[in-house]
């Protein structure tokens, strides 16, 4: 009698399963409903999210949140971006009106565990540094006492920076602007010593000082600020495909796949993981209620991390920046992705 | 029935019900949006409630006034931001009424280039917004001063740059306590001499050497009594090292600024309230005091003023109310006010937006209606009393 009943169970969850029974996700639903995704991106941070004059977004966060938008919807383009302010970013996110973040925000342990902020994975590590006037001799940060510091108030930097001095003993006044543009055209004005933000923002914004060849960023990092995509808690399977696409960027740099080749490694690849990150095997999309090319279309369209890299922050771009952490992790940085099995 | 409907034809009982009606559904209204701000935030696992503020907040603020530091609690940051807050709205007032009332005046005046100057003013800051002023103030402040190297020095002691003006601070403040004690005395005696000084006027119609009791116990004695706490007090006396001065007290550029565009804004609006004050005094009044043999300044201060007081009172309240609430302007350019601080630094680091714009709400709301209710007290110890 017993083993009956088990059996029927059993048999009735296996029926479930091949019918995909997905959990609900009220997030996606809404998404396809409305045909575009609502990312919150930076006010405007070139190489990480910058409008042009003719209102087209670009940089590295911009792109993930393209990726995302060609792995949902299958088109690159539908996505509408919300530019936020240090201070509107977990409101806008907590509140439900964009679906996600991708905006040079660091992952920390309080965001996680009090603001009911879930980060999905790591697309730039960076490090927090100072951008100091030549002029001024300093070669680190450690040479900065008495000095003053603009940073934009509530953020990660202004609490690391404050730290740091206190831990080494150096007095430094710390000034905070409500905005990062606020704080950069404060220090380029003279009101302080140093400005300071990730090595990566510094260079982006180093751009919009009056005469940026009389500066110098100092190459020491004193914090580690990994950065990422960030979902509010709640509805599973969304945070699962903001994972995964993320992941299927790093992967499919790993496995050699870019937008050039994707077309031919699709049809012809014999790595198995290659033909389960494109569709060609497997039904990894639809697990997750995708369509099943929904890797082909972000490759396709926005191309893999690598090519994104290089377009908006790497050495294809104004910022030239290294690819150093940010490197795969078999060429000596750290990006590493769990395998597509 | 017949006997209730009667009771509710009755406009007194109706007027209870209606209000008894208002308040439980504003009551209702607010338990609905604290329950339902509550629950979501339960379920969108973000941490709510009032712990947050026994938290070390390790946030530097160049510019405090209370005895926080980077090592205090949250809930001291934010009384350092209300601190703050309060200083430049309260000398911005005071100046900015002293400001308006010559601009006012000047408006007034027959002659014609003053007045010409006072009514472009008027209509200058009257038609530019507020954080153009601020902005304005604070990058022209700061590119027109020199670097910490380069510094104004004043006498050697003290020193202007684009950091800020570093003035000597005393090592230890007691002298100073006894000589503004000795200062509100003196005050306090000059007071009591005019009031026995009038009395005696009236009495026996002789005039006491009121120019000269003034001078000693407004100006003199204050004067002695700082001068003596200088000289017995130990001074650290600011020193250049490194990028900028050691010691001393910083007045910090954005403090400058934040109060200079409130000053200048809020001047232009309270001219134009003193002009509405004067002229809404009747001319006859005036004429009537020249008739007299009064001069025009005795003029302007015992007839027109004291009427016009009394027409300017109510939009005046308005405008401090208004400085009070643009002081927050000073989060553009880092002065470290209540929202800069703890709308700005503090809810970024914590996340409990609802709490800590509730708090600052409450900041504004308790500062403004004690302002208000000053100036009503005021308002109505000036009004005219009618018998």
């Amino acid at each position: 009698m017993r083993f009956l009943a088990v059996t029927a169970i059993l048999a009735a969850s296996a029926s479930m399963a091949g019918a995909q029974q997905l959990a609900p996700s009220p997030t996606l639903d809404a998404i396809k409903a409305r045909g575009n995704i609502e990312c919150g991106v930076h006010l405007g941070l070139p190489g990480f999210s910058f409008a042009d004059d003719k209102g087209e977004w670009t940089g590295l966060d911009v792109d993930y949140c393209k990726a995302l938008a060609a792995a949902v919807l299958g088109d690159a383009k539908k996505v509408k971006f919300t530019p936020t302010s240090v201070q509107q970013r977990w409101p806008i996110l907590q509140s439900g009106q964009v679906d996600l973040l991708s905006r040079n925000s660091t992952i920390t342990f309080s965001r996680n565990a009090s603001l009911g902020l879930n980060f999905q994975g790591i697309n730039f590590y960076e490090g927090q540094t100072f951008i100091v006037r030549k002029a001024t001799n300093a070669k680190s940060a450690a040479e900065l006492d008495g000095a003053s510091v603009c940073v934009a108030a509530g953020s990660t930097e202004e609490k690391n920076a404050s730290d740091w001095f206190l831990e080494r003993n150096l007095k430094v006044t710390i000034t905070n602007f409500q905005k990062n543009d606020d704080a950069i055209a404060a220090y380029d004005a003279g009101r302080c010593d140093a400005y300071t933000a990730g090595v990566g923002a510094l260079a982006g914004q180093r751009a919009k000082l009056k005469v940026p060849g009389d500066h110098i960023i100092l190459t020491q990092p004193i914090s580690n600020d990994p950065q990422g995509p960030v979902t509010r808690w709640g509805d599973e399977r969304w945070q699962l495909i903001v994972r995964w696409v993320l992941n299927g960027t790093i992967a499919a740099e790993m496995l050699g796949v870019t937008s050039a080749n994707v077309d031919q490694m699709k049809a012809s690849s014999k790595n198995s993981e290659v033909r389960r990150l494109l569709g060609a095997e497997g039904n990894f999309g639809a697990t997750m209620g995708l369509s099943n090319d929904w890797m082909y279309n972000v490759i396709k369209q926005v191309g893999n991390y690598g090519e994104s890299f290089e377009r908006t922050v790497g050495m294809g771009s104004g910022l030239k920046l290294e690819r150093g952490q940010n490197q795969l992790w078999t060429k000596g940085g750290l990006l590493f992705t769990p395998p597509f099995q | 029935m017949s006997k209730a409907l009667a009771l509710f034809n009755d406009k007194r009982v109706r007027d209870v019900i209606y209000q008894v009606a208002l308040v439980v559904g504003l009551l209702a209204l607010t338990v609905f949006f604290v329950r339902n701000a509550s629950e979501n935030m339960v379920k969108a696992g973000i941490a709510s409630g009032f712990d947050f503020l026994w938290r070390n907040s390790g946030i530097d603020v160049p510019f405090v006034l209370t005895d926080y530091t980077r090592a205090g609690t949250i809930l001291d940051l934010f009384w350092a931001g209300v601190a703050n807050t309060m200083l430049v709205t309260v000398v911005a007032l005071v100046l900015a009424t002293g400001l308006g009332f010559l601009v006012g005046i000047a408006r007034l005046s027959s002659h014609w280039l003053l007045s010409t100057i006072a009514g472009a003013y008027i209509e200058f800051v009257r038609n530019i917004p507020l954080l153009f002023f601020v902005l304005f103030w604070y990058f022209g402040v700061i590119a027109a001063l020199p670097a910490p190297r380069d510094s104004v020095s004043v006498f050697g002691v003290a020193f202007l740059n684009n950091r800020g003006l570093t003035i000597p601070l005393p090592d230890a403040p007691a002298n100073f306590r006894w000589a503004v004690a000795a200062i509100l005395l003196s005050w306090l005696a000059q007071w009591l001499v005019s009031l026995w000084a009038r009395r005696r006027k009236d009495r026996t119609g002789q005039d006491a050497p009121m120019l000269a009791i003034g001078l000693v116990l407004i100006v003199l004695v204050p004067a002695l009594a700082i001068a003596w706490a200088s000289l017995a007090t130990r001074w650290d006396i600011p020193v250049l090292r490194g990028f900028n001065y050691r010691g001393g007290f910083v007045v910090i550029p954005e403090f400058v600024a934040l109060l200079a565009a409130l000053v200048t804004y809020t001047a232009g609006f309270i001219a134009e309230i003193v002009r509405g004050g004067i002229q809404a005094v009747p001319h006859g009044q005036v004429e009537a005091a020249s008739a007299l043999g009064l001069r025009p300044v005795r003029i302007l201060r015992l007839v027109t003023i004291p009427q016009a007081l009394r027409v300017m009172i109510p939009p005046l309240t308005n405008q401090y109310l208004n400085v009070l609430k643009n002081s927050s302007f000073g989060a553009a350019i880092a002065y470290p006010d209540v929202v800069s601080l703890f709308m700005g630094s503090a809810l970024n680091n914590t996340g409990q937006a609802i709490e800590i714009i509730a708090m600052t709400l409450a900041v504004y709301l308790v500062i403004g209606l004690a302002v208000s209710a000053f100036m009503n007290w005021y308002n109505a110890r000036i009004a005219l009393v009618t018998r």
